[in-house]
């Protein structure tokens, strides 16, 4: 690779990228994410390079391998440009055909997505019902861009928004960028990044200072992040160069955690060629900034997500975090001023630069600007990433973009904010998605997992789930943290097994209002939410198990027993799907369990297709 | 255990004094687990003590203090994944295996963990067995998913996979044909090149299956040795400034015919390659 020695390099490069393109030859996009390989995008690949190579259309197609889109559920998906036609679920024995079509310019109907309601044809991927209400000022790079090749990010303006800020030349006009566009931190906590990096701007540089990538997704049910790691590398590091520029940062971290691979593959490649390309390192593009990148990899505990927990985890220590002030802007890595901004903090930055303040504060409202990314997952139709402009509704994004229940069951809440966050019922879902009316609820915005719930899903099983979560990973340093999580999970778990009282429910909610009050870390702050926020909007079910010892949802196996009704046709499913060989029946006749052999793990239920499998 | 080995490891983070962590990570990629005799290794050498040095691999859920099984099966907990059954799922692994999730069968053929999240909750129930993704996985999946493990995930069938076909490729500089019909490999006229190593000087056949990492050569060439290619028409080396996405040794160069460029790993062993179908693009 020709190393680029100054900002005229890089303009003549992506001018070069810009002429060299054939944006008439039609190209098929394959998704190849986490999702879409584990869905079997690796072979669809093969297969479409095996047809292109055979037939010699290389000179007639072209084939791009991306990251996620964010409609996983439609995975693995394949995408023709330039028409934007959009194929869901594309099995191998598909791709020959849409070559075919893509190279003529045709579309396959029978392959496109189909209408919920009307079940009729949507061809291109804007049109369908899942993208309509986004605003994709971050995730729509993701379509465009193979994420191991650098040339392909500077493309598409790419490095762009770096030029732009060597153009301006004084690092103050940048922070004051920053803080004009109101850009609050998107690892949850919502912090204006703009005074982040004016307080990191303002300490004096001894030994140097350090700017950290905070990509350890710890959230279970949150994968925002990881898409943009693994589909958009590029803007990450570009948006941390621009830092460095404004805050006079020398060294960058990017600290990943190792449950995500494939991100931490595309980030060392991304990271490769930016150094090889001159854009990392000594004297980049001969502007006199010197910063470099590095890779950190996490191993596995939640509560280095908190920044002074990060920085010891950074500094090879145990990740248990220490009380503020200092703060990190002060006393960071080994004692240098440290500023850490959340994945989705950074790739906003080249966003903004590119656009500038005032386009980014036009989205959203006035104090929450710009876009959030969700991760909508759990019992709904459309799974799924979506990027959303603040103020959306929670309902627009669960019923209009979410598509709503998978079945017949309602929804009837959603949780927000991963373990520090809280459960908001069905009827405040036109709450509007924002950092401050979220916690008003009684939850946070949090890095964004959105889990939605059913009837199906136990409020006490839900919160019973996060305190063992959040028990096990309680660092210890807290007495209230390290044994409150444990008391309110056993009581939690008392509740689940028909143990419970009404005085243990009371005990519960002081218990949580103490730890609340007397952790030191956000991990302990907040480690009650989920249980208050249940107890809350959800005291019935709470109470139906202590009262009634029954659970509603049929979740809760102490509560409740499995039975076979007459709708039973005698098909062996359950039979067969049984574990414990507790079902007995003739085919073709109804079925019966055996309670004394039933361990209630409701594999029985999830085969049944005739609803002849009831929970009591 | 060699210590020499756990030297190596350790010097490559000499300059770094916070890599304790990286370390381990090295240590147990090695060994699937962190050795006592390792870590005493990595005190010494460190200068940090041994209590400390546990201090972390106990912190960590990610690092072993007992060797794993071959086959490493990790359950997905996540809230997504947990609303769609993930318990139900894990303990059907347990049954299956006879064991607790953390634990090792007895034949060291497997070990079961529980991880928090691993990030892909559309797709949901979710489990990983030796880095491959099984998605909406139920209770009935897993007797079949342990069967695949034992066969090997990675397996391929050469004669029945759709998913490999024949390439013929030619040298970058001369673009002289490099395959060679006299000799076969897997069946199929093989690519024939030059190749160096360590004063080592001879001929490599490669399979001109894509997707098949069969070679046949004139030396025994050691797992990990960086090779030099030449063409055998022209004698140029066939090198590209590309390094390899796994593990940073060059990438060797071959045109395509049909279009486009293929491009291997230079390091025996290391299985990366890609093929480019419209010419070179970083």
């Amino acid at each position: 690779m020709i190393k680029l020695n100054t900002i005229f390099d890089l303009n003549a490069l992506h001018d070069r990228l810009i002429s060299s393109a054939k944006p008439e030859i039609p190209t098929v996009v394959i998704t190849a994410g986490t999702c879409g390989q584990a869905s079997g995008a690796n072979d669809l690949i093969r297969i479409a390079k095996r047809e292109i190579l055979t037939r010699g259309l290389t000179e007639r197609l072209h084939l791009r391998v991306t990251g996620c889109h964010g409609y996983c559920e439609m995975e693995p998906s394949v995408l023709v440009e330039p028409r934007g036609t959009f194929y869901p679920n594309v099995g191998i024995d598909d791709i020959p055909e849409i070559i075919d079509a893509a190279v003529k310019g045709i579309t396959i109907d029978s392959l496109l997505f189909k209408e919920p309601v009307t079940s009729e044809p949507v061809e291109k991927q804007s049109d369908l019902p899942f993208y309509k209400k986004q605003v994709r000022t971050i995730l729509s790079a993701n379509e465009k861009i193979d994420p191991i090749r650098i040339f392909n990010y500077i493309e598409n303006d790419g490095y762009s928004a770096l030029m732009k800020v060597f153009g301006i030349g004084k690092s103050s006009r940048i922070i004051a960028e920053i803080k004009a566009s109101n850009l609050r931190g998107r690892g949850g906590a919502g912090f204006p990044t703009g005074l982040k990096w004016q307080f990191l701007a303002d300490q004096p540089s001894r030994n140097g200072k350090y700017l950290v990538c905070n990509a350890d997704e710890g959230d279970p049910g949150a994968y925002m992040d990881r898409s943009i790691l693994e589909g958009n590398p590029h803007s990450i590091i570009e948006g941390m160069i621009i830092g460095a520029y404004a805050t006079g940062a020398t060294e960058g971290i990017i600290y990943v955690r190792n449950e995500y691979p494939l991100a931490i593959k595309h980030l060392l490649i991304a990271l490769r060629q930016a150094r090889d390309l001159g854009l990392l390192g000594e004297n980049i593009l001969g502007t006199g900034l010197s910063f470099d990148i590095k890779l950190v990899k996490g191993a596995g505990a939640f509560v280095c997500g908190e920044e002074t927990a990060l920085i010891k985890s950074i500094e090879g220590k145990m990740g248990e975090p220490r009380q503020r002030p200092p703060f990190p802007t002060q006393a960071g890595i080994n004692g240098n001023p440290t500023a850490i901004n959340n994945v989705e903090t950074w790739a906003n930055i080249p966003v903004i630069i590119r656009n500038g303040a005032e386009s980014f504060r036009s989205i959203g409202t006035k104090n929450n600007s710009g876009t959030k990314i969700f991760s909508l997952v759990g019992k709904i139709k459309n799974t799924g990433r979506v990027e959303v402009p603040m103020g959306i509704t929670i309902g627009e994004i669960i019923y209009d973009i979410g598509g709503g229940p998978v079945g017949k069951a309602k929804i009837k809440a959603v949780q927000t904010g991963g373990p520090s966050g809280g459960c908001i019922p069905s009827d405040k879902f036109d709450l509007t998605i924002d950092y401050d009316s979220l916690a008003e609820a009684g939850s946070i915005m949090g890095s964004g997992g959105m889990i939605v719930m059913d009837e199906h899903t136990c409020m006490v099983d839900v919160a019973k789930y996060f305190m063992n979560f959040l028990k096990e990973e309680s660092c210890g340093k807290c007495f209230t943290c390290r044994k409150g999580t444990q008391r309110m999970y056993e009581i939690l778990d008392d509740v689940s097994n028909g143990e419970g009282s009404l005085e243990g429910l009371e005990l519960l909610e002081e218990l949580a209002n103490s730890v609340k009050d007397t952790t030191m870390c956000q991990l302990g702050q907040t480690a009650p939410n989920p249980v208050l926020s249940t107890l809350h909007y959800f005291r019935d079910e709470y109470e139906q198990h202590v009262e009634k010892g029954k659970c509603p949802a049929g979740v809760c196996r102490s509560l409740i027993t499995y039975s076979i009704t007459e709708k039973c046709n005698g098909c062996t499913a359950c039979l067969r799907a049984c574990p414990e060989e507790a079902i007995s029946g003739k085919k073709k006749e109804r079925h019966s369990i055996d309670q004394s052999k039933c361990t209630q793990c409701g594999a029985c239920w999830s085969v049944c297709k005739f609803d002849a499998v009831e929970v009591l | 255990m060699k210590p020499s080995d756990v030297r190596v490891i350790l010097n490559k983070y000499e300059e770094d004094r916070g890599g304790l962590i990286s370390i381990l990570e090295d240590i147990q990629a090695k060994y699937s687990y962190l050795p006592h005799d390792a870590l005493k290794i990595v005190s010494e050498e460190t200068g940090r003590s041994l209590v400390d040095i546990y201090g972390v691999a106990t912190f960590y859920k990610a690092f072993s203090l007992s060797p794993r099984g071959k086959h490493l099966i990790s359950v997905c907990m996540g809230t997504a994944c947990h609303v769609r059954g993930a318990p139900q799922i894990a303990e059907e692994f347990e049954r299956q295996l006879g064991i607790q999730s953390g634990g090792t069968t007895t034949d060291r053929e497997f070990t079961l963990e529980t991880v928090n999240c691993l990030g892909a909750c559309a797709l949901g129930p979710i489990v990983v067995v030796d880095g491959h993704y099984f998605s909406k996985v139920s209770t009935t999946k897993v007797k079949q998913i342990l069967k695949n493990a034992k066969d090997r995930l990675d397996k391929i069938s050469i004669e029945k996979d759709r998913r490999i076909f024949p390439v013929e490729v030619s040298c970058v500089r001369c673009n002289h044909s490099l395959m060679d019909p006299n000799f076969l490999v897997d069946g199929c006229p093989s690519i024939k090149v030059i190749v160096s190593f360590e004063n080592k000087h001879g001929w490599l056949l490669l399979s001109s299956l894509y997707g098949s990492y069969k070679v046949s050569s004139e030396f025994d060439i050691p797992t990990n040795t960086i090779i030099n290619f030449f063409c055998p028409h022209c004698n140029a080396e066939l090198s590209s400034a590309t390094a390899c996405t796994a593990c940073g040794a060059p990438m060797v160069p071959m045109i395509v015919k049909g279009g486009g460029m293929v491009q291997i790993c230079s390091r025996h062993g290391c299985r990366s390659h890609m093929l480019d179908l419209n010419g070179i693009n970083f």
